[in-house]
């Protein structure tokens, strides 16, 4: 490492500008995640304009610091309104909405918060010092690995629902019936769509998710206004207890750890993208505990894994963008355009020829987490206050933003529809305990697996033998055997699977 | 001098052919839409030429991004929108040469006005850059020993190359990518033997971890003019896509000439320009309304004829 | 909760039914070079949704029986259903409403009438509630999206 450079990047990343322009992109990114019905992507087209204005170092941290508050400010409305802004802090949302209605939301903020900012922290650090050199084993990942991968998550994160199995394996399966719904990714002939032209790129994920997660929550709290009017709002008492402590900090910190080395893992992976990510992590963390039966009910290491992995995956995602050139998932992707707009292009050789840019940029990202840090933690003396703010007043709020922020991304009526359709279903599925998780992960996980899968069979031609050559594939297979195997003798057995995450 | 690449030589064809006078102007904020989502490169440089416009018409533009199909959903959208010019589509020739073949689409070609072209696309056939074989030739002979696989990323490239690979005999395996991101990793893992580019190349060319073998295009690439043709090496198929300004149906002359004056003006301004060529990569090609509509039949029938079966 | 559970695993089943026997033939379409046909990964889905579904349904059948409970009932309390689906045609009729005004012009209302509705009855909370939203979407769409009026 040439450390001229770096000492030069440290300098820029210090300046009075950059700090505006990270600190700026931060909070911009920590309001759009904390309202539910604005998501990230709302966020990256307010910025795209914004960052025509800047220099490069300042408009690519700028757009970094945003993703990174959109994922740290979504696990405050998880937490405080069960009303996740992202499906990725849907997990967040098992743990951290119990908790903090046992009175103790500011902690659970403060754990969510600790652990966003550690997962990306360490993620950050080994983006610089550990992955660009290693980028190339992102390339060992070919389809049949992937393929692997995805089938692998998938039973694994059906395994987690709650309630009844065959419940969760019934959402499981409208969520893959759903997710096949587009152009078929070979043919380009359309695929269920039933002659609709909007549905020709399948629904679309925003919707599905603002209307699962978000807009049928508020159904299920204004049915409950009726009649639990008085305990609906999360109390907020001047409770000297209500903080994290060193104790909590100890005994989750494991669980960060994991989390981040699992978001780094799936980030790195091109595709996957943080709700992989951050339901992984949470099973993970389930699977691992001592106390298996808490989780869902308020377990501080709920949040921890969840919020960890989340986070992590935001600069994981750039190892292979910086290192090889691709884009590990869609916010990546959209650094890409940002780095066009200013002249660079990304990939490889961004280290050979722009070594000072490159290290500002780590700098700065560096100096976003530190923000973050700061920010949440004043912020979270704010957003605490939104607990007071009775639920009859937050609702018809967040049902305006759910709506507004589809109008927002473009889709016309034809989204608003969707999102009210999902509304309706959320709200059937939490109202008969059919896991949405389950639901939700089947319709991300299926289209991808699906490509994968077709790759892989077309590319071995129809010659399982390939698969002798490819161990990773191999253990993930064995894996996704595994974990199947578990869930059916646990189906078999009792009907119920060992873990007792419930359904919302 | 049919069509122009480069803004030099769309210079002198404006001396050539001066702009005709138009009267109308617009009175209030206007709207770009663009059928893909933030953040691809017919958005970057919909957002700078959205900013030229600017300056040329004196109101703001706003970019309304409708994603969805291809450009497909917009189409359908922008169908019925007031043609009073204050609503205009910086659009992608393929929804209209492409997708009613393959889809049932509500709109035709006749549902639009055309009033210039402003981009010219760059669709090639790459492989990585330490293959046995560095020419297609190279490619065709080495396949004609070994099996190979191709990355596809449109059913049109997909049929040129089961034509090919038809005609020469190859083994071909062909796998889908489901869009742009995709086959780099593809290619650079050692997956596939060869791809389909609809721009990446322009990224990994110069590192030499990918290699040109040719173009899907009718003429050459201005950016690499030594990488020939598929036509160039004798084989009767090409795929093209411009992009350019699109009206509703019920336009007004005056309005498509004032949109075309717009073109010819923002093919010369600067940051457009740049934007367009040194950061997407793609060349620019001025067409005037007539040529465009004109291009846009042909490259229709041809593809029909293409995918005809 | 038997009854219930009968009811929404027969609903499960019966749309995996209908996927399976009317949607999948009809418009997956067909794919001459994939060796996985478009309809595989749907009719996988789909006979999710049948078996567990009809698991669910079944087996609150059994519990239905031997508990004796009826599968339907007489003491539904209409005022709850009332209270349950309202906000569903309120922002039906809202979604309707937007195909015609921009929901900047009326959002104040539509979060007014609904505060209103929830039994908010204080005029300045109805007021700022209604206004600051509306006022933060109108700069956010105008001035930093820069899409215009939403």
């Amino acid at each position: 490492m040439d450390f001229s450079a770096v000492g030069a990047a440290a300098a820029e990343a210090l300046t009075l500008a950059s700090f505006i322009g990270i600190g700026g992109g931060v909070l911009l990114g920590y309001i759009v995640g904390v309202i539910p019905g604005l998501s990230r992507s709302v966020a990256i087209s307010i910025a795209i304009p914004m960052t025509f204005y800047m220099s490069p170092f300042i408009a690519i941290s700028f757009l970094i610091g945003l993703s990174k508050g959109t994922a740290a400010g979504s696990a405050v409305s998880a937490i405080l309104l069960n009303a996740p802004g992202e499906a990725s802090s849907a997990a967040t949302a098992l743990d951290g909405y119990p908790m903090a209605k046992k009175g103790k939301p500011k902690t659970a903020l403060q754990i969510g918060l600790i652990a966003s900012v550690l997962g990306d922290i360490l993620a950050t650090i080994i983006l610089i010092f550990v992955a660009i050199p290693f980028a190339r084993v992102a390339l060992l990942f070919g389809p049949y690995e992937m393929a692997a991968i995805l089938a692998f998550a998938l039973v694994f994160i059906a395994g987690l629902s709650g309630g009844s199995i065959f419940k969760g394996l019934a959402a499981g399966g409208l969520g893959i019936f759903l997710g096949t719904i587009g152009l078929d990714n070979q043919t380009g002939l359309p695929r269920l769509t039933f002659g609709y032209t909007e549905l020709m790129d399948g629904m679309p994920l925003i919707a599905v998710a603002i209307g699962t997660l978000a807009l049928s929550e508020m159904f299920v709290q204004s049915e409950k206004l009726r009649y639990d009017r008085e305990n609906m709002s999360v109390a907020l008492k001047k409770d000297s207890s209500d903080r994290i402590t060193w104790p909590i900090f100890r005994n989750i910190l494991p669980t960060i750890l994991r989390g981040t080395g699992v978001g780094t893992f799936v980030g790195a992976l091109p595709g996957l993208g943080p709700s992989v990510g951050s339901f992984m992590s949470y099973g993970m963390a389930q699977k691992a505990a001592k106390d298996p039966e808490t989780f869902g009910k308020g377990n501080p290491k709920g949040i921890a894994a969840s919020e960890s992995a989340d986070n992590a995956v935001i600069p994981a995602a750039l190892i292979p963008l910086f290192g090889l050139g691709i884009p590990g998932n869609v916010s990546a992707a959209l650094l890409i355009g940002a780095f066009a707009i200013h002249g660079i292009t990304v990939g490889p050789l961004l280290l050979r020829d722009n070594p000072e840019l490159l290290y500002s940029i780590f700098a700065g990202m560096i100096l976003a987490s530190v923000i973050m840090l700061a920010l949440g933690w004043f912020g979270l003396m704010f957003f605490a206050q939104i607990t007071r703010v009775p639920p009859h007043v937050v609702i018809p709020i967040v049902i305006f933003f759910c709506l507004a922020g589809m109008m927002l991304q473009g889709y016309g009526t034809f989204g608003l529809i969707i999102l009210m359709a999902f509304a309706l279903l959320g709200y059937l599925m939490k109202k008969y305990d059919y896991s949405f998780v389950t639901f939700l992960v089947a319709f991300i996980i299926t289209p991808m697996l699906e490509l994968n899968l077709r790759q892989s069979i077309i590319l071995s031609r129809g010659n399982v033998a390939i698969l002798l050559d490819r161990p990773i594939a191999l253990f993930f297979i064995a894996c996704t055997a595994l974990a199947l195997i578990t869930l059916i003798i646990r189906t078999f057995r009792t009907g119920k699977p060992a873990a007792n995450a419930p359904a919302d | 001098m049919k069509k122009l690449t480069l803004t030099s030589v769309a210079l002198c064809a404006l001396l050539a052919a001066p702009a005709l006078a138009d009267d109308w102007r617009p009175t209030q904020p206007m709207t770009m839409v663009i059928g893909f989502a933030a953040g691809g490169s017919t958005d970057i440089q919909g957002r700078v030429l959205a900013r030229t416009l600017e300056e040329y018409f004196g109101q703001p533009v706003n970019v309304v991004n409708q994603p969805g199909g291809g450009g497909a959903v917009a189409l359908t959208r922008f169908m019925n929108a007031e043609p009073d010019g204050h609503t205009f589509m910086f659009g992608v020739m393929l929804g209209l040469t492409f997708s009613p073949i393959v889809t049932e689409v509500e709109y035709e070609i006749d549902d639009f006005r055309y009033a210039a072209t402003l981009v010219g696309g760059q669709f090639g056939v790459i492989a990585a850059g330490d293959a046995p074989y560095q020419t297609f030739e190279e490619l065709i002979e080495y396949g004609r020993e070994n099996p190979m696989s191709y990355a596809q990323q449109l059913p049109m490239d997909q049929a040129i190359m089961m034509r090919i690979a038809e005609q020469e005999g190859l083994d071909l395996a062909i796998a889908p990518t489901g869009g742009g991101g995709g086959v780099a990793p593809l290619l650079l893992g050692g997956e596939v033997d060869f791809a389909f580019s609809g721009g990446i190349h322009s990224q990994y060319v110069p590192t030499g971890e990918m290699n040109l073998l040719a173009f899907f295009t009718r003429e050459r690439s201005p950016f690499y003019p030594d990488v020939p043709t598929l036509m160039d090496l004798g084989y009767p198929y090409a795929m093209d896509d411009y992009r350019g300004f699109f009206l509703p149906g019920g336009t007004p002359d005056e309005i498509v000439q004032a949109f075309e004056n717009a073109a010819r003006f923002a093919v010369e301004h600067e940051p457009f320009v740049q934007v367009t060529v040194e950061n997407t990569q793609h060349p620019i090609v001025f067409m005037d309304g007539a040529e465009t509509e004109a291009t846009l039949r042909e490259i229709r029938t041809a593809n029909e004829a293409l995918m005809a079966n | 909760m038997p009854r219930s559970d009968f009811w929404s695993g027969l609903a499960v089943a019966g749309f995996g039914l209908l996927a399976l026997l009317w949607m999948i033939p009809n418009y997956a379409g067909s794919n001459p070079f994939a060796r996985m046909p478009p309809g595989l990964v749907p009719s996988i889905g789909a006979w999710l949704m049948v078996v567990c579904g009809g698991i669910v349904a079944a087996k609150g059948l059994v519990q239905m029986l031997r508990a004796g409970i009826a599968p339907f009932t007489a003491d539904l309390h209409w005022g709850a259903v009332a209270w349950a689906a309202w906000p569903f045609a309120y922002v039906a009729v809202a979604i309707w409403f937007m195909s015609f005004i921009k929901i900047t012009w009326f959002g104040a209302f539509l979060i007014g009438g609904m505060l209103i509705l929830l039994g908010e009855r204080r005029w300045w909370m109805i007021l700022g509630c209604s206004v600051v939203p509306v006022a933060l979407l109108y700069v956010l769409s105008v001035y930093l999206m820069r899409v215009g009026v939403v």
